[in-house]
């Protein structure tokens, strides 16, 4: 079951804050980077939500992403409609896109799962790559940012964008953290553990499946509208398989269902990507290297295994505790 | 309470249930007793919905259930308990019956609140808790109780949705005297009013709760009858109950 610890707290807040005081100091490429990640820190969450605590390993994230990515550039580009419409439109798109994909995959578990996901996902990758109206392999150019100047706010200043991709990652954060602690979350954790005995205690699972999967998607689909907007296009690769696949590797690198794992993986991610790539093209190898040290270290993932060893040493505490408490039989 | 006529399951050329009948009254005992493979458990199965019957009719009530998913059969008020323990892994005790008593009061989907700090929620786990003597263990990690324990939860699990009608499939498997006593003492305390169908291999149980016994081979219905004519009948003393029958 998802609490939000202390520990969750201190490590979201530690990020949150590095993530701020970096955006103060950094160049315009480090305000890029910065924003990448912040981007997809939402999408790692959304996959985490589904993968971590509902038990539904997704490799159709990647393409959930890319239906929101289009939705907003569609909306925008070939319609000509205000951004703000066109972010509404990728988060509705994308969160109905997943709950169709939900609704017909919830009755399947495992590597059936799995592969249901990934044959949605390629199917909105293939029909994109080949549609002339979304402009095939060529993609979309000229995506507008969203228009704050009403507010004062330029988003087409790299700082401002980085601020608001923070900001957005950081609600993306709160609204998982409260729907994990809602009834609807903790049953979601029921069917995790034991899908059989959630529908004999009368749950219809499928429903609560394709609903989790729905409010995921809504999530990925902000976030493909931040790419969207980041890099002003958008292209087939952004419904690929390998971009869900590295979501996944992600989540797993921070900590699955741990929902700071998914922060602390997105992040790790594009660190590497960008650091490594500074050395060697072969940057894959090398989180390649991380993710098998990572899985046979236990497959806590980093963020994973320091709530592991903080619980145990609370665990520790309180026995110590109590064993303090009871009177010493003579 | 709850009526099945005529029920029949077959796996291939295996028939496991053939025409098997069941009335049972609101509040009612029923013990079905059997050798392994009489088909107790496919029976349940197709009671509760977790395997489509090839024929026949289900009704909770009076109302057909037959055409109904096993989670719409128990939000009609069927519960079970297994005959292998079927908890929910990696989470607490507590945390286990919490996800019964939401499901139960409808709290399982909702955003607005946390189920588990739910004072409706908190209130059953709490009764269930003491009910089937996990109080000391609600913080305990369903994983790393004892198997008696796990026993206990695995009914509690069931009892913690407030079912009309309970099906408990061997729920003393597996523990020993002291707690097939205790286990005696629970099913003594249970609502009046609640329908219980129980599978059960501790013939001393079996018959001291028993307002009506079901006799199952190879399938079928061979018996069914108040305890006593169980005990004298030579069929069922042949089939399953063997010596145990001549004791007083």
């Amino acid at each position: 079951m998802f609490y939000q610890t202390p520990l969750k707290t201190a490590a979201i807040l530690l990020l949150l804050t590095a993530a701020l005081v970096y955006s103060l100091v950094a160049a315009f490429f480090g305000l890029e980077v910065l924003t990448e990640v912040a981007i997809l820190v939402i999408v790692a969450i959304a996959l985490d939500l589904v993968a971590g605590y509902g038990g539904m390993i997704s490799l159709c994230h990647g393409a959930l992403f890319g239906v929101g990515a289009y939705a907003f550039a569609s909306a925008t580009v070939l319609l000509g409609w205000d951004a703000s419409i066109g972010l509404a439109l990728a988060i509705l798109t994308a969160c109905l896109f997943a709950w169709v994909i939900g609704a017909i995959t919830a009755r399947t578990h495992g590597i059936f799962f799995i592969m249901a996901t990934l044959a949605f996902g390629q199917m909105g990758y293939a029909y994109v790559f080949e549609s002339r109206t979304f402009g095939g392999d060529d993609g979309l150019p000229g995506v507008p940012r969203l228009d704050l100047s009403g507010l004062g706010i330029d988003l087409n200043d790299s700082f401002n964008f980085a601020l608001l991709c923070l900001a957005l990652a950081a609600v993306a954060y709160l609204l998982a953290a409260t729907l994990l602690r809602s009834g609807f979350g903790r049953t979601l954790v029921g069917i995790r553990s034991n899908e059989l005995r959630m529908r004999a205690l009368g749950l219809p699972v499928w429903r609560h499946k394709a609903a989790a999967f729905a409010i995921s998607g809504a999530l990925a689909g902000l976030a493909g509208a931040l790419a969207a907007q980041h890099t002003m296009f958008v292209s087939p690769g952004l419904l690929h398989w390998t971009l869900s696949g590295e979501l996944l590797i992600m989540v797993i690198l921070g900590g699955l269902g741990t929902l700071v794992g998914a922060v602390v993986g997105a992040g790790l991610l594009v660190f590497l990507k960008h650091e490594v790539a500074r050395f060697t093209e072969h940057w894959h190898l090398v989180v390649g290297l991380v993710l098998i040290a990572v899985v046979l270290g236990g497959g806590r993932g980093l963020y994973g295994q320091v709530e592991h060893l903080w619980e145990r040493r609370q665990t520790a505490r309180k026995a110590a505790a109590a064993a303090k408490e009871t009177p010493e039989h003579a | 309470m709850l009526e099945a006529q005529d029920l029949r399951k077959s796996f291939g050329a295996l028939t496991v249930t053939n025409r098997v009948s069941l009335e049972v009254a609101r509040g009612e005992r029923r013990v079905v007793l059997g050798p392994n493979g009489a088909g107790k458990t496919t029976l349940f199965n197709l009671l509760v919905g977790e395997l489509p019957a090839d024929s026949g009719q289900i009704r909770i009530a009076g109302q057909d259930v037959t055409a109904l998913s096993m989670d719409a059969r128990a939000r009609r008020g069927m519960a079970r308990s297994y005959q292998k323990n079927n908890l929910f892994s990696g989470l607490t005790v507590r945390e286990n019956l919490s996800l019964s008593a939401a499901c139960a009061q409808g709290k399982a989907k909702t955003v607005a609140m946390d189920s588990l700090r739910d004072a409706g929620v908190a209130e059953t786990v709490q009764e269930m808790a003491s009910l089937v003597g996990l109080t000391e263990l609600l913080e305990t990690s369903a994983d790393n109780i004892s198997y008696g324990a796990r026993r206990r939860l695995e009914v509690g699990l069931a009892l913690a949705s407030r079912p009309r009608v309970l099906l408990m499939d061997e729920p003393t498997s597996g523990i020993g005297p002291g707690g097939i006593h205790a286990f005696h003492a629970l099913l003594r305390g249970l609502p009046a009013e609640l329908t219980i169908v129980i599978v059960e291999h501790d013939m001393d149980l079996a018959f001291d709760i028993a307002d009506r016994v079901t006799v199952m081979n190879f399938g079928e219905v061979v018996f069914d009858g108040p305890p006593q004519a169980a005990r004298e009948s030579a069929l069922v003393k042949d089939i399953y109950l063997g010596t145990w029958a001549e004791q007083p």
